[in-house]
C-alpha cells in the first residue's frame, strides 16, 4: 500500500507549495553544514545532563549572608546604570530621530547620514563597546553607562524616526499653515503624535538594557556582572544562587511594571 | 434522525447579563427555522448553545437525545456545523484549505497537523465548492474574495462536514441585498435537497417571512412567538420588536410597516 | 427626543486640569542626579575621557588584517552558533506559545505554567546560561548555542503568544466549530493567522543572536568574542580594529539581509 495515492496536500498538484519546501531545505541544509562548526554532539549533550543535575544540586547551599549587602549594592548599581544610560539616550535620540525621519529632516543628505550613523551605533553589541570604553576611561560604571547609552541611541533613534514617519500629516499641515516655524511644526505637531509609541519603545528598551547591564561587569564596566562571573569561576555557589535569584527578581519586576505602564498608556491614548 | 430539544434553558453571563430566561423549543429534523428578533434578544446565545460555544446556566440542550458535554463535544460539533456573520475564515489559507477544515473532526490523524489530507476529503471539498458555485476560486486566498463569496466558502465548509444540522448566526447581516438573497436561497436549497436541519438567526423580517417554515420570535431572552411564517401578524411583530418600557410607539409601527 | 441641556450662563472656562508633567520631569531629574552621585561618576573623568577618546580612537586607525582568515573562520562559527540557537528557540517557542496565549490556551493552568516558563527563560541573561552550560559541557560553541536558544525561546514564545492573542476570536471559533481538536486548531487557525508577524520575529531574534554570539566567546563559549578580548588585553589595537571591523561587517550584512527578507515577505 503506497501512501502517495491516499494522502496529499491541499494544493492544485497535491504537493506542498514550492517556496515553503525550498526555504525549509535551505534552513535544514545550513544546519547540516554547520553542525560540525557548532560541535553539535547529541551524545555529549545527553551525557552532560548528569553533570548539569549535579551542578544544580551544588547550587542549593546556604547563601553567603555576609555577601548580601554587596549584592544589594551591585544590583542597585546595575539598575542605576540602566536608568541613567536610557535617559541620556532618550535626550540624544529625540533630535537624532527627527533628523532621521524622512518627513522631518531638513535635507535628504542629513537623513541618509543620520540613518547610517544610527545603524553603525547599534551594530555592535553593548559588551564590545564596554570593552572599548573600559580600555579608554578605566574600570567602573562609567564605561558601562557610556556603552549602554551609545547602543541605545542607535535603536531609539531608529524607532523614534519610524514613529515620526507614520504620523498623520494633516495636523502637521494645519500647524504649518498657521505660520509655525520649522522647529515649532516638529515640536507641536509631530512629536505629540509620535509620543505614545515612543514611550512604549522606551519601556521595551529599559527591559532590554537591564538585561544588558547585568553582564557588563564581565569586562569591568560596573554592575553585578563581575560578581556573577567570579562566583562561577571561584566556585562560590553560596553566592551564585542569590545573584541569579536577585537578577531574576529584578528583571521580572521591571517586566511586569513596564507591561502595566504600557497598557495604561495605550488605554490613555485611546481615551 | 436528529431533532434538537431545548428545555428551559437560561444563560447568565459572568458580568450579570441574563441573555436567556427559560427558553424551550423543539426543532424537527429537516426543518428550516428562523429565529427572529432585535439585537440583544439572545438569538446568538441560543444558537451558540447548540454547538457548545456557550454552555447554559440551567436547563439542557439535547441533539438527537444527547446532551452536549466536554467528552462528546468534538463528535457533536462534527455533525452540527456553523456559519458566522463575519464568515470567520482563516484569511491566509486558500479557499480549498478553509473548506477542508470542515473535515478535521473526521480525521484526528497526525497527518492533518502536517496539512495532509486524504483524497476522499479532497473530493468532498470539491463537491462542497461546486455546490456553492466557487470551483474556480478554489485556490485563491480566502481574504481576496468578496463578502458574498466568503460566506459561500463558510457554507461550503459547513457542507464539507456532512452535518445533520447547520446553524447560521446572522449570515447575511454583513452582506448587500443581492448577496443576502443568494445566501438565503442557498441555505433553503440545502435544506430542501439534502434534508439538513437549518436554523438561521435573522433580524430582517422580510427574509424571515420568505424563507422560513417556522419562525421563533425572541425578545429580551424570551420566546415571544413560535409558529409558521404565515402566522406572523403585525401584532406578533410588535411583540417581538418592542422595547421594554415603551408602550405605544408610532415609530415602531412605521418601521415594521416598511420591513 | 431628549430635552436639550440648558446653556451655562457664565462664560468663564472650567478650571484647568492640573498639569503633572513638570512634576514628573522634576522627579526624573532628581533621580538622575542621585544616580550620578551614587555611581560616583565624575564629570572630570568623563571630560578627560572625552578628550582622551580622540587620541584613544586614533590608535585604531590602522587595522591589521594579517589574521583575517582565522577571524573569518571564527565569524563563521559565530554565525553557525546563532543559527542553531535560533532554531532551538523556534522549536521550543512553537510548542509553548499556543499554551501561553490567553484566548487560545486549552486550560488556565497550562497558560500560567507556559507563561512562567517563558518568563524564566527570558529573565536569565544568556551570559549566565552560557557560563552554566560551559561548566557542564566544557568550552566550545555548543554551550553558547544552547544558552542563546534557551534565552531567546523566552522572547519568541512571548512574541508569538502576544500575536496569537491579537487574532480575532471569530477565526478560532470558525475552526473550533467544525470539531477540530487543539493541535488542529493551532495548525489551521493559529499559525496561519500570524505567519507574517512570526517570521518577522524570528528574523529579529536571529539578528539579535548573531550579536550575542559574537560576545559569548568572552566566557569561553566559542566564536570571535574571545579573540577580541585577547587582543584588547594585549593592547594590540591593530588587530582589535580588524576584529571589530569583521564583526561590524558581518552584523551589517545580516541586518540588510533580514530587512530585505522582511520586505519580500511583507
Amino acid at each position: 500500500m503506497t501512501t502517495v495515492s491516499i494522502w496529499r496536500w491541499p494544493t492544485p498538484n497535491g504537493l506542498p507549495p514550492l517556496p515553503l519546501v525550498a526555504s525549509l531545505c535551505a534552513v535544514l541544509g545550513a544546519m547540516w553544514l554547520t553542525a560540525p562548526l557548532v560541535e553539535v554532539d547529541f551524545v555529549r549533550l545527553l551525557g552532560s545532563l548528569g553533570k548539569m543535575a549535579a551542578f544544580a544540586g551544588q547550587l542549593f547551599v546556604e547563601p553567603d549572608w555576609a555577601y548580601l549587602p554587596q549584592l544589594f549594592d551591585k544590583m542597585l548599581e546595575t539598575i542605576e546604570m540602566t536608568f541613567l544610560a536610557t535617559m541620556i539616550a532618550v535626550v540624544v535620540s529625540l533630535p537624532l530621530g527627527l533628523l532621521a525621519a524622512r518627513n522631518a529632516t531638513p535635507h535628504v543628505l542629513v537623513y541618509r547620514l543620520t540613518r547610517d550613523l544610527l545603524s553603525l551605533m547599534r551594530a555592535l553589541p553593548e559588551l564590545v563597546w564596554a570593552l572599548v570604553f573600559v580600555s579608554a576611561v578605566g574600570l567602573g560604571p562609567l564605561p558601562g553607562v557610556m556603552a549602554l547609552a551609545f547602543v541605545t541611541v542607535g535603536f531609539m533613534g531608529k524607532f523614534f524616526a519610524e514613529s515620526i514617519e507614520v504620523v498623520d500629516h494633516r495636523p502637521v499641515e494645519g500647524v504649518a499653515a498657521h505660520g509655525a516655524g520649522w522647529l515649532q511644526v516638529r515640536f507641536f505637531a509631530m512629536l505629540p503624535q509620535a509620543l505614545p509609541d515612543f514611550v512604549g519603545t522606551v519601556m521595551y528598551i529599559l527591559d532590554h538594557n537591564l538585561r544588558a547591564a547585568t553582564i557588563l561587569g564581565l569586562v569591568g564596566a560596573g554592575g553585578i556582572g563581575y560578581d556573577l562571573v567570579m562566583s562561577m569561576r571561584l566556585f562560590q555557589y553560596d553566592r551564585l544562587l542569590p545573584i541569579a535569584v536577585a537578577i531574576y527578581l529584578v528583571v521580572t519586576l521591571l517586566d511586569r511594571l513596564s507591561d502595566q505602564l504600557r497598557s495604561r498608556i495605550i488605554h490613555g491614548a485611546r481615551k | 434522525m436528529s431533532n434538537i430539544s431545548i428545555q428551559s434553558v437560561s444563560k447568565r453571563f459572568p458580568n450579570g447579563f441574563e441573555a436567556l430566561k427559560g427558553v424551550s423549543a423543539e426543532i424537527a429534523p429537516g426543518s428550516f427555522t428562523v429565529i427572529l428578533g432585535p439585537s440583544g434578544a439572545g438569538k446568538s446565545t441560543l444558537l451558540r448553545l447548540m454547538n457548545g460555544l456557550e454552555t447554559p446556566t440551567s436547563g439542557t440542550v439535547r441533539i438527537a437525545g444527547e446532551a452536549l458535554e466536554k467528552a462528546n463535544l468534538r463528535r457533536m460539533r462534527s455533525s452540527v456545523a456553523m456559519v458566522f456573520q463575519q464568515f470567520n475564515l482563516v484569511e491566509r489559507l486558500s479557499v480549498a484549505t478553509n473548506v477542508l477544515t470542515g473535515r478535521l473532526a473526521h480525521r484526528s490523524w497526525v497527518g492533518s497537523l502536517f496539512y495532509l489530507c486524504r483524497n476522499e476529503d479532497m473530493d468532498i471539498t470539491r463537491e462542497a465548492l461546486a455546490r456553492v458555485g466557487l470551483t474556480d476560486k478554489a485556490w485563491s486566498r480566502a481574504d481576496k474574495l468578496s463578502g458574498g463569496q466568503q460566506q459561500r466558502v463558510g457554507i461550503a465548509r459547513a457542507l464539507a462536514q456532512r452535518p445533520k444540522v447547520i446553524l447560521a448566526d446572522e449570515p447575511v447581516a454583513s452582506l448587500d441585498p443581492v448577496s443576502s438573497e443568494e445566501i438565503m436561497g442557498l441555505l433553503r436549497e440545502i435544506c430542501d435537497r439534502d434534508g439538513i436541519t437549518i436554523i438561521v438567526n435573522l433580524h430582517q423580517v422580510d427574509l424571515a417571512k420568505r424563507f422560513a417554515d417556522r419562525i421563533i420570535g425572541m425578545n429580551s431572552g424570551r420566546v415571544v412567538f413560535d409558529g409558521a411564517s404565515a402566522e406572523l401578524s403585525p401584532q406578533a411583530l410588535r411583540t417581538i420588536y418592542q422595547r421594554e418600557g415603551i408602550e405605544h410607539d408610532n415609530s415602531l409601527d412605521l418601521a415594521l410597516a416598511y420591513a | 427626543m431628549k430635552p436639550t441641556q440648558a446653556v451655562p450662563s457664565a462664560t468663564a472656562l472650567p478650571p484647568k486640569p492640573r498639569n503633572l508633567f513638570p512634576v514628573w520631569l522634576a522627579a526624573v531629574l532628581a533621580v538622575l542626579w542621585l544616580i550620578v552621585r551614587d555611581l560616583e561618576i565624575s564629570f572630570e573623568t568623563l571630560a578627560y575621557g572625552v578628550a582622551d577618546m580622540g587620541e584613544y580612537f586614533s590608535r585604531y586607525r590602522q587595522p591589521d588584517f594579517s589574521n583575517l582568515s582565522r577571524y573569518l573562520e571564527l565569524m563563521g562559527v559565530t554565525l553557525a552558533t546563532a543559527l542553531w540557537g535560533t532554531v532551538f528557540a523556534l522549536v521550543v517557542a512553537f510548542f509553548l506559545a499556543p499554551l501561553a496565549a490567553r484566548n487560545f490556551t486549552p486550560h488556565p493552568l497550562a497558560y500560567r505554567m507556559a507563561r512562567e516558563v517563558l518568563n524564566f527563560m527570558r529573565a536569565m541573561p544568556d551570559l549566565l546560561l552560557a557560563l552554566i552550560f560551559v561548566a557542564a559541557l566544557g568550552l566550545g560553541p555548543l554551550p553558547g548555542a544552547l544558552a542563546l536558544g534557551v534565552h531567546t525561546a523566552g522572547f519568541l514564545g512571548k512574541f508569538f503568544a502576544e500575536s496569537l492573542e491579537r487574532v480575532d476570536r471569530g477565526v478560532y471559533e470558525g475552526v473550533a466549530a467544525t470539531g477540530a481538536n487543539f493541535p488542529q486548531l493551532v495548525m489551521y487557525a493559529g499559525w496561519p493567522s500570524i505567519l507574517r508577524e512570526a517570521l518577522g520575529y524570528v528574523l529579529y531574534i536571529l539578528d539579535r543572536n548573531v550579536r550575542m554570539a559574537s560576545v559569548l566567546g568572552l566566557v569561553g563559549a566559542g566564536g570571535i568574542g574571545l579573540a577580541l578580548h585577547d587582543t584588547l588585553r594585549l593592547f594590540d589595537y591593530g588587530q582589535s580594529a580588524a576584529l571589530i571591523l569583521v564583526i561590524l561587517a558581518t552584523i551589517l550584512i545580516i541586518d540588510y539581509a533580514s530587512a530585505w527578507l522582511r520586505r519580500r515577505l511583507g
